[in-house]
């Protein structure tokens, strides 16, 4: 499949109008979730950071230094990808599944269009170009709410907040959050296609493909977010 | 002319399609007939190249479609407008963006030039104030009537026709073969239909090819097809009572009796 999807546009506007269109399908289309998320995401690690350092030998900077990391580490990348699977790549894979049960595929192909190219590579595209920038903004996000949520709640003021937050910061883990996001938004993207592209039957084996696809996008993300945190994560405790 | 030597598809162990050889006569309406399950789909969907054929040929202008590079397959499929049995309009697409989408993706006419061809292609089918309708909000003729619009859109020269009247009534059926019989001589194309309908035979088959089983049965006219022999063919065209009749009416009317043991008495009362 992904083979297929490389070959010279019939019409190179079309391309880029259905890109443009995938785009603001994915990325507009995803934003409000992945806000709500990422506030709630950051708030709730903030609050459970906080209930559990209670030692009055760590600093209260030491739970800002926690949020960030998870928040950038692990929640972001990984916790949005998830869901993202779950809510684009459920689209993906219904989409082009009904596309392919009522002939609109056959149609496209008999047209001379290169059906990989036309349907998938904007798809896959519009998510490698979209997801990582949600990533950014999630980021972004949960570390407002987790700052939120400890004033709020009265454990520290905005200030030692913010004083954790720049305490032994590390551009690496933000490098390493958006090496996640790019192979994430990959999986989340080609196998619902995939899964959605070659559906046979009608509406039952769509919702089944489409199911099937949100749950092996979902262990894929998984898997690779260990492969990615043992390859590129060197602790310092390991030999 | 697009010519067919033998043609043989399997799924898995069932062979579908048997070793059909037919020529699909140039500016023609050339029919597929046979009962469901007996191949007639597969066969076109070789003809377009949906299907790849286990042997055989399938000839354009005599060269094998499934030899050709995908450059010289593009160029054929230029050549061809297909109405898919559901229509296979794109849902989130209006009539008019539907209909445009082949000029857009191969043409480079002016938007006002597209929009007459729009225009003119929907004025053909009848279809002239329902541009900005979704395919959900037309009626099934509605639809195979944009489908067809779409399908000439490129003025092509060949238009395949998978069971066009499918969910149809049979006013609407026959308004969609008599269009479908007047653009294939109004732009002199060579069109292919798929049916089972005996209505659509008669109305519009300038050549029929009768399958059975994944076999070519019969081929000949719709003026030979009512006199035809093939006891199978007989079986299908006249499997109702009414045709029976029709049939046996008309050879009573052009020769003086019926080659058959039915009751004349009867059928003249």
């Amino acid at each position: 499949m992904i083979k297929g999807m490389f070959s010279r546009p019939e019409n190179g506007k079309m391309y880029w109008k259905e890109l443009m269109h995938q785009c603001s399908e994915i990325g507009i289309g995803s934003l409000g979730i992945v806000v709500i998320i990422s506030l709630f995401m950051g708030a709730v690690s903030a609050l459970q950071t906080a209930y559990q350092l209670v030692s009055p030998l760590v600093p209260l900077t030491a739970i800002a230094q926690v949020v960030r990391d998870t928040v950038i580490l692990e929640f972001a990348p990984t916790l949005v990808c998830i869901v993202l699977a779950g809510v684009v790549g459920s689209k993906i894979a219904s989409e082009l599944g009904n596309m392919r049960v009522s002939e609109q595929i056959d149609a496209l192909e008999i047209m001379g269009i290169n059906t990989k190219a036309y349907l998938i590579m904007p798809k896959v595209l519009a998510c490698m170009i979209t997801i990582p920038l949600l990533v950014v903004l999630s980021m972004v996000l949960g570390i407002i709410g987790g700052r939120f949520a400890v004033v709020l709640s009265g454990i520290m003021s905005y200030d030692t907040f913010d004083r954790g937050l720049i305490e032994g910061f590390l551009a690496y883990n933000v490098f390493f959050a958006l090496v996640k996001a790019y192979t994430f938004s990959y999986i989340t993207a080609s196998i619902p296609a995939y899964y959605g592209y070659y559906v046979q039957g009608g509406a039952l084996e769509i919702g089944r493909a489409s199911t099937k696809a949100v749950v092996v996008s979902c262990v894929a993300i998984l898997f690779a977010d260990y492969i990615l945190a043992a390859l590129l994560l060197k602790s310092p405790l390991s030999q | 002319m697009i010519e067919l030597k033998n043609i043989q598809k399997k799924f898995g162990e069932r062979t579908v399609i048997n070793d059909v050889s037919a020529n699909m006569e140039a500016g023609k309406c050339n029919l597929i007939i046979g009962a469901s399950g007996s191949g007639k789909t597969v066969l076109m969907k070789c003809m377009v190249g949906l299907y790849v054929p286990d042997s055989g040929e399938i000839l354009y202008h005599g060269d094998d479609f499934n030899k050709m590079n995908d450059e010289g397959k593009k160029e054929i499929r230029k050549e061809i407008g297909m109405l898919f049995q559901g229509s296979a309009l794109f849902d989130s697409l209006t009539v008019e963006q539907n209909i445009m989408f082949p000029l857009n993706m191969f043409t480079r006419d002016t938007t006002k030039a597209k929009q007459k061809r729009v225009n003119e292609v929907l004025d053909r089918v009848n279809l002239n104030d329902s541009n900005k309708k979704f395919p959900a909000e037309l009626s099934g003729g509605m639809k195979k009537r944009v489908g067809i619009a779409r399908a000439i859109v490129l003025n092509p020269k060949y238009l395949f026709c998978d069971e066009p009247n499918s969910g149809l009534d049979p006013q609407t059926s026959l308004v969609i073969d008599r269009l479908i019989k007047e653009i294939t001589d109004e732009y002199k194309i060579t069109t292919i239909v798929n049916t089972h309908d005996m209505n659509s035979v008669m109305e519009v088959g300038d050549h029929i090819i009768y399958m059975y089983e994944g076999l070519k049965e019969w081929e000949g006219s719709n003026k030979e097809i009512i006199f035809s022999k093939n006891e199978r063919l007989n079986e299908f065209i006249f499997a109702s009572e009414f045709l029976k009749d029709a049939k046996d009416m008309r050879m009573l009317e052009q020769t003086g009796k019926i080659d058959n043991d039915r009751n004349m008495e009867d059928l003249v009362k």
